[in-house]
């Protein structure tokens, strides 16, 4: 009888087509998806959502319309209202969608970077590299990250750049940790030895077999991270360690609604459109990211996989 | 229509159905087990792994996990002067049977303990479920004897004992007043008397279990234990309260080779000593010849064969009874498995469960579920070879 | 080993994580310009226009190694630097002035949520798939996205403009000119226990309610975790075999949920002490900034708020940070005493 020749798919793609199914059968990972596509469109969109006034060089530098301190409510002009020195709202939350997703992207990809690169020596070679880096990543971790954040944006000088540096400087370690624990872990599987005993190199060895078997948890990490890191910019800049005022930046936007919650006494919300926007922004994009970490993690958690 | 039971049987469990309802279909566990368990005896339910021995021991204390339900069935437990159903029994009336008058070894000792409390914590724990009369009514005593020899403040104090210890003793339910006593910081010392009560008696049960020094183990915890300790500790709070019947859940499974030894002749010497009635649950058909008197042999939900042991190991009448004993492996002889693999329990094979892989095989057994007969006094087969 | 050898092994470790803490401190200190680093130095409004001196007596250009020795001994002798943004004056006696309304925020806080976020998990474990575990999880995810300046803002807007009941600030402005009156004397600095102390009901009660708002911001911002962490390790503890031991001694399913259950899945429970300190510490800068408590947490805030206070921030960053590490000790020894195996293993 002959043996039929079995054309099976590559197992990446198996598991791919896995996590694809599962995801479709979870409603909150489906809206965490759409909330994220949503405002990745946003993102690209911006030019033409909030076109850049005339002869303005940096897009994202709110103009004043007007001179008025008071906030104005919503109107054809300004569909979102305008905020203290009249700073246009839907402007400000339009393009502090591209600064979120610049925070979110520079500071996971930083802490990454450097987390893989630490947490893969550490996990990889035994000894004194190892001792030092530990120390190193356990007492910045050790430490209540946001104070952290504040001290060194302090130090540094408050801007855009300081809070994106900062919370990559605060950020790392627990990156560094998980990757080294994961590398500690796959270290000891037999296959490693296999590659080892066949002469693969270090390197090879490292990025071959075990970070491939390493990610899952990284992944998770960094997209339940990634929400967090956007709030944490976002407290920063509202205590007033962000970029200079009239950005477009969402924090600093609630900031600036900060003094208009009571209005008078006849209308005392009078001022809601300073407030709600900027956060609705805010909490949604936030909410995304959260939804599609916990969805990963539900899904990609090796026990509870293939029930 | 009456359930009876005769005064010499303990337990009698009479068709049996569980199902659990699980993602993937129900699994049809349990499908009309009949056991029969006589005063003073110690039937062994034997069977490879899933075939339902555990599940059917749980039934007996009503405690299957869920997704399982146990559709139908009676259980009948005699006690003394009557038999009751257990299960038609409410919550509360199981509780006070459970510890007390069935109790259960289970397979993990370790498992089967709370890692963050002592030996003497967990033991007390059923003995002051169950036994708390009793243990009152000592501590009183002793109460007694202090007074009569105290000088008046002391008096005072123990007479206030007193009090709390006959309300103890006479309550049945949770007191409110006693539990709110019992937290106040300096107040409830009054408990100390009755914790020595429990570490005496603890001391008793464990020499019993032949534990060698048993005031030191008094406050450990689980994990300083060693298997066949902890399966001691396990075995002495099962037995703490006097149970009419001993469930054993593959009491020896975990445990080395020598220690299973050992526990197996203290399971022996108790049995002899105290007379208990067993059920004892393995897959390991060496220790069921050491220990039980009857044999009962389960196979995928069904127990297909019941005899006492010398019968069933030289006069085995079910295929899959005989398939079993010629599978153990013997030197010189031919190594022989049985063919094919024990079935999924969602959808069950049709007819006699055993049929796939049955070496005599009949063209009915596909198609109807034979019926138990007994073809020895005592002896029972459920096959369609012995029907007339 | 015992519980007091265990103890003793982690005062030990106390003191290299302290130092550790300082070494990072000084380490961010040092990317400053002596000028600038003088004001970690500064004792009292005299020194501030004595740069040059200050920078002399404090080593100030010398090599890392004698700096570091030199901040040392400033900073055991209680010099944390001085403020030279409102309040002025000296940063250990500032952060202890403002201290009480932070400890009277978080005493109340962190129970409110530790035993909220216990009960929640729990619910959510014994009743899972049910209405309670999807409501509480929904309510975690939100917590979780929620921005706590923005919860805050809405807090007010909700019951301070929409409603009127209750105001930003720690009392309202009549109880607190009387509070500030011959008539009350302060002995804690915590309002509401004064409040007791003086006999003044009226008082506690006052505070009490202004707390209210700020304990909820804080709650929502933290409990996600806790419910979270409670939740997988009560589930997996009802997994555990002496559950069903239990039960078979006799025990309702209430009494081992209680009893057996609950004790052994509060133990990870308890690591995460740690965490929500640190999101408290954290938690109380944004709050006590938008709710006008003047407490540390806005302190660090102003200081921090552009031109920053350098000595400000440091100062309190640094105290944080030992403050941290001591709780992580606490919640360590607390680990111990919940489970056996820790300290006997």
């Amino acid at each position: 009888m002959k043996a039929k020749k079995a054309r099976s798919e590559s197992p990446t793609i198996k598991e791919l087509k896995f996590v694809v199914t599962r995801i479709k059968k979870s409603p909150l990972s489906i809206a965490g998806i759409a909330i994220i596509v949503f405002f990745a469109a946003v993102a690209l969109l911006c030019p033409i959502l909030a076109p850049v006034p005339e002869g303005q060089e940096d897009p994202y530098r709110l103009t004043h319309f007007g001179w008025t301190s008071e906030p104005q409510p919503p109107s054809p002009e300004h569909l979102f209202g305008t905020a203290q020195w009249q700073y246009d709202i839907f402007y400000g939350c339009i393009w502090g969608t591209r600064t979120a997703f610049r925070i979110g992207i520079i500071v996971v990809a930083g802490n990454l970077i450097i987390g893989l690169i630490v947490g893969t020596l550490a996990g990889y070679y035994t000894g004194v590299i190892e001792e030092l880096l530990m120390r190193l990543t356990d007492i910045i971790w050790a430490f209540p990250g946001l104070l952290l954040a504040m001290a060194f944006v302090t130090v540094m000088g408050p801007s855009l750049d300081s809070i994106m540096l900062a919370l990559i400087l605060v950020g790392w370690p627990s990156y560094a940790r998980v990757i080294r624990s994961e590398i500690l872990r796959v270290k000891q599987e037999d296959y490693v030895e296999a590659a080892k005993a066949i002469g693969c190199s270090d390197l090879r060895v490292i990025t071959r077999h075990i970070l491939i078997n390493s990610i899952y948890p990284i992944i998770i990490m960094a997209s339940l991270d990634t929400g967090a890191i956007v709030l944490a910019a976002a407290a920063l800049s509202f205590l007033g360690l962000g970029p200079p005022t009239g950005y477009a930046d969402w924090g600093q936007m609630i900031s600036l609604s900060r003094g208009f919650i009571y209005k008078n006494a006849q209308n005392p919300l009078g001022y809601w459109f300073t407030w709600t926007y900027p956060g609705i922004f805010i909490f949604t994009f936030v909410l995304g990211w959260n939804l599609l970490g916990d969805a990963f993690r539900d899904i990609l958690d090796p026990t509870l996989r293939r029930r | 229509m009456e359930k009876t039971i005769e005064s010499r049987e303990l337990l009698d469990v009479k068709d049996l159905y569980v199902n659990f309802y699980t993602y993937a279909g129900v699994v049809e566990a349990i499908d009309g087990v009949n056991l029969l368990l006589k005063q003073g005896e110690t039937l062994g339910l034997v069977g490879e792994t899933g075939c339902g021995k555990s599940v059917t021991s749980l039934s007996i204390i009503v405690l299957v996990p869920p997704p399982g339900v146990i559709e139908k069935g009676d259980i009948l437990l005699n006690m003394e002067d009557k038999a009751i159903n257990l299960l038609k029994q409410k919550d509360r009336a199981l509780m006070k049977i459970r510890g007390e008058e069935i109790s259960m070894v289970f397979q993990d000792p370790r498992g089967a303990l709370n890692p963050v409390y002592t030996v003497t914590q967990q033991v007390g724990e059923a003995l002051v479920l169950h036994r708390k009369e009793e243990l009152c009514r000592r501590v009183l005593q002793e109460l007694e004897r202090d007074i009569s020899e105290a000088n008046t403040f002391k008096r005072f104090i123990y007479k206030c004992e007193k009090k709390i210890y006959d309300k103890m003793m006479n309550t049945r339910e949770r007191s409110a007043s006693l539990s709110a006593l019992s937290k106040i910081p300096f107040v409830n010392r009054y408990q100390g008397r009755l914790r020595n009560e429990i570490r005496k008696e603890v001391v008793r049960l464990l020499k019993t279990m032949r534990i060698a020094d048993p005031e030191r183990v008094l406050d450990m915890y689980p994990h300083e234990l060693s298997g066949g300790m902890a399966q001691r500790v396990v075995i002495a709070m099962a037995l703490s309260c006097d149970p009419r019947l001993l469930l054993a859940d593959e009491p020896t499974t975990n445990l080395d080779v020598t220690i299973q030894a050992q526990i197996l002749l203290l399971i022996k010497e108790l049995k002899d000593e105290m007379g208990s009635t067993i059920l004892y649950v393995t897959h390991d058909l060496g220790v069921v010849a050491e220990i039980c008197d009857r044999v009962a042999v389960m196979y995928a939900g069904n127990v297909v064969e019941i005899a006492d042991t010398f019968t069933i190991f030289k006069k085995p009448s079910h295929p899959y009874t005989q398939d079993l004993l010629e599978a153990i492996p013997r030197p010189g002889k031919e190594f022989k498995s049985i063919r094919g693999e024990v079935p999924g329990l969602i959808n069950p094979p049709k007819g006699c469960r055993y049929h796939p892989r049955c070496s005599r095989v009949m063209p009915i057994c596909a198609q109807l579920k034979p019926q138990v007969v007994e073809i020895a006094k005592g002896h029972y087969v459920m096959c369609h070879l012995y029907e007339r | 080993m015992g519980m007091r050898a265990y103890i003793i092994r982690r005062l030990l470790l106390l003191i290299p994580t302290i130092i550790g803490v300082t070494l990072l401190i000084f380490a961010v200190v040092q990317v400053l310009s002596p000028e600038q680093r003088a004001a970690l130095y500064i004792t009292s409004e005299k020194d501030a226009g004595a740069m040059e001196e200050i920078i002399a007596k404090y080593h100030l250009r010398d090599p890392v190694y004698v700096q570091y020795f030199v901040w040392i001994t400033q900073v055991l002798q209680g010099n944390l630097g001085f403020n030279q943004k409102s309040p002025r004056g000296p940063v250990l006696a500032n952060i202890l002035k403002r201290a009480p309304a932070t400890i009277e925020l978080t005493i109340i806080a962190a129970p409110v949520i530790i035993l909220s976020g216990i009960f929640l998990g729990v619910a959510s474990a014994v009743h899972r798939d049910r209405l309670v575990d999807h409501v509480t999880r929904v309510i975690s995810i939100i917590g979780w996205s929620f921005p706590s300046f923005w919860l805050g803002i809405l807090l007010l807007a909700v019951f301070y403009a929409g409603l009127g009941w209750v105001g930003p600030g720690r009392l309202s402005v009549d109880t607190d000119v009387f509070v500030r009156s011959a008539d009350f004397t302060r002995y804690t600095g915590l309002n509401t226990i004064d409040g007791l102390l003086n006999g003044q009901l009226w008082v506690t009660g006052d505070a009490l309610k202004h707390l209210i708002l700020p304990v909820v911001s804080l709650t929502v911002q933290s409990i996600a975790l806790i419910v979270r962490v409670m939740r997988s390790s009560m589930l997996e503890a009802l997994t555990k075999g002496y559950i069903v031991s239990a039960r078979a001694k006799g025990l309702g399913q209430r009494e081992v949920i209680n009893k057996h259950a609950r004790r052994n899945a509060l133990i990870p429970v308890v690591t995460l002490a740690g965490m929500l300190s640190a999101g408290l510490l954290t938690g109380v800068v944004i709050t006590e900034t938008i709710f006008y408590i003047p407490g540390l947490g806005s302190y660090a805030a102003n200081m921090a708020l552009p031109p920053s206070d350098i000595a400000g921030v440091l100062g309190f960053t640094l105290f944080a940070g030992v403050l941290f590490v001591i709780v992580n000790l606490i919640v360590d020894v607390a680990y111990a005493y919940i489970d056996p195996r820790i300290r006997l293993g």
